[in-house]
């Protein structure tokens, strides 16, 4: 007589966040660089900006900076992200 | 009866049910109780909820639990059906945002989730709060802190490399939960300072770093006793992180006892530490860091508390020995201690 085991995980994860679909190209948008509050991650998004605006042809950047590395954006920050054509979140340490 | 909508394994006995836990990373590398619908509904209804009830929401990423998913995973941890109300407080407390769930469990930082239950319960299911209360010994103690972990592994995904990010982890992060001496203490319960009517069973969390030991068997006066802990939360401080937050401290008899004598409260006693548990800015050149201090900050002073009452302190340990234990937080104030009273009902 086998032992049936009931299953642990969550199973059914419906996410609530979903990925945009890819920009064919960087020039002329909008990016948004969140900068989670950590020690290196200012300098590295300084590098991308330039990066992103040279290389790239991006023509706007949005910068934002989270106050506690350990918790979500804050609801008005992400508004502002909002308008952004593309986000990049910044974990590094 | 309500239906269980959970996936179902058919294994040949106890030990091919360890091994499918094992082989899918469902467990925390410890051995499973199987956790069979007949288990499940044990700790369901003794909690009278139903499976699709929802405990609690993790606030970041929306991620609901259910009471089936929570008993499975306490029946799989090794508790009894009586542990499941503490369980199932301890994921409501995780879930008050003031907690930061997701910071915590996701950080480099390695914190263990630690869980002080107080009230009538503690005496129901035999949990400890005394002889080698950090330590091995109780079932209930040991099973009631690895059914919050195996929670966070399967049903928040909290996995070693995955979302949990800890450099190193530590031993707390397999189970950490104790009850308080009530019996033996001279002071208030921790639950009660914190707002929970007075009889009443309930679940404080703290998202911690490992517990640091103490020990002063020399000396009857309250203030030298509190000195050596708040020695400890200094070190901790300058090692591990200056900013204030939740430390807890754990009073053992004999140092109870003491501090007792004297007159001293838990009110005088976080006063005290909290006056004195403070260190420079320059105090970190002493410990490496010197080059975290800007020009002019040598003075600065930092707090281990940001007030009083940001000290929770429990009497807990065994009846012989000045062992107490600093329990300091998981990076100053980005979660806070949460208290929840115990009840039957989620939804009153």
């Amino acid at each position: 007589m086998p032992l049936i085991v009931l299953d642990p995980t969550l199973e059914s994860t419906p996410s609530p966040a979903r990925l945009a679909p890819a920009l064919r190209s960087l020039a002329g948008v909008t990016v948004g660089l969140l900068d989670n509050g950590k020690a290196n991650v200012t300098p590295f998004l300084d590098h991308l900006e330039r990066f992103l605006r040279i290389e790239h042809g991006v023509s706007g950047v949005v910068r934002g900076r989270k106050t506690n590395m350990s918790a979500p954006a804050p609801p008005a920050l992400l508004q502002e992200l909002l308008a952004c054509d593309a986000l990049v979140s910044a974990v590094g340490d | 009866m309500t239906p269980l909508h959970s996936r179902r394994h058919p294994v040949d006995d106890a030990l091919e049910a360890n091994e499918l836990f094992q082989r899918n990373g469902w467990t925390d590398g410890l051995p499973i109780v199987p956790p069979t619908e007949a288990r499940v509904r044990e700790c369901l209804d003794w909690v009278r909820l139903a499976p699709a009830d929802v405990i609690g929401t993790e606030p970041v990423r929306g991620v609901a639990i259910t009471a089936e998913k929570l008993a499975v995973n306490a029946v799989a941890a090794g508790c009894l059906a009586p542990y499941f109300p503490v369980v199932v407080t301890a994921i409501q407390a995780l879930c008050d945002p003031a907690f930061l769930l997701h910071g915590t469990t996701a950080s480099t930082g390695g914190s263990a989730i630690v869980l002080v239950v107080n009230g009538p319960i503690r005496r129901e299911i035999a949990m400890n709060a005394r002889d080698n209360v950090l330590g091995n010994g109780s079932r209930a103690n040991a099973t009631i802190g690895r059914a919050v972990r195996l929670a966070l592994v399967n049903l928040l995904g909290c996995l070693p490399g995955g979302l949990d990010r800890s450099t190193l982890g530590q031993p707390g992060k397999f189970t950490l939960a104790i009850a308080e001496d009530e019996e033996d203490s001279p002071w208030a319960p921790l639950a009660e300072e914190r707002g929970v009517p007075a009889g009443a069973s309930a679940v404080t969390v703290l998202a911690c770093a490992p517990p640091r030991q103490v020990m002063n068997e020399w000396t009857a006066d309250p203030e030298e006793i509190l000195d050596t802990f708040v020695a400890e939360m200094r070190a901790n401080m300058l090692t591990y992180s200056i900013w204030g937050g939740n430390y807890a401290l754990l009073i053992p008899k004999q140092l109870r006892d003491l501090i007792a004598a004297a007159g001293w409260r838990k009110q005088e006693i976080r006063e005290y530490v909290h006056r004195r548990a403070r260190v420079r800015r320059r105090d970190w050149r002493g410990a490496g860091k010197a080059k975290l201090i800007g020009s002019g900050e040598d003075d600065r002073e930092f707090s281990a508390l940001e007030s009083p009452d940001d000290l929770l302190v429990v009497a807990a340990g065994g009846p012989a020995g000045g062992f107490g234990a600093v329990i300091p937080p998981w990076f100053g104030n980005r979660s806070r201690a949460v208290t929840r009273a115990i009840g039957l009902c989620v939804e009153c």
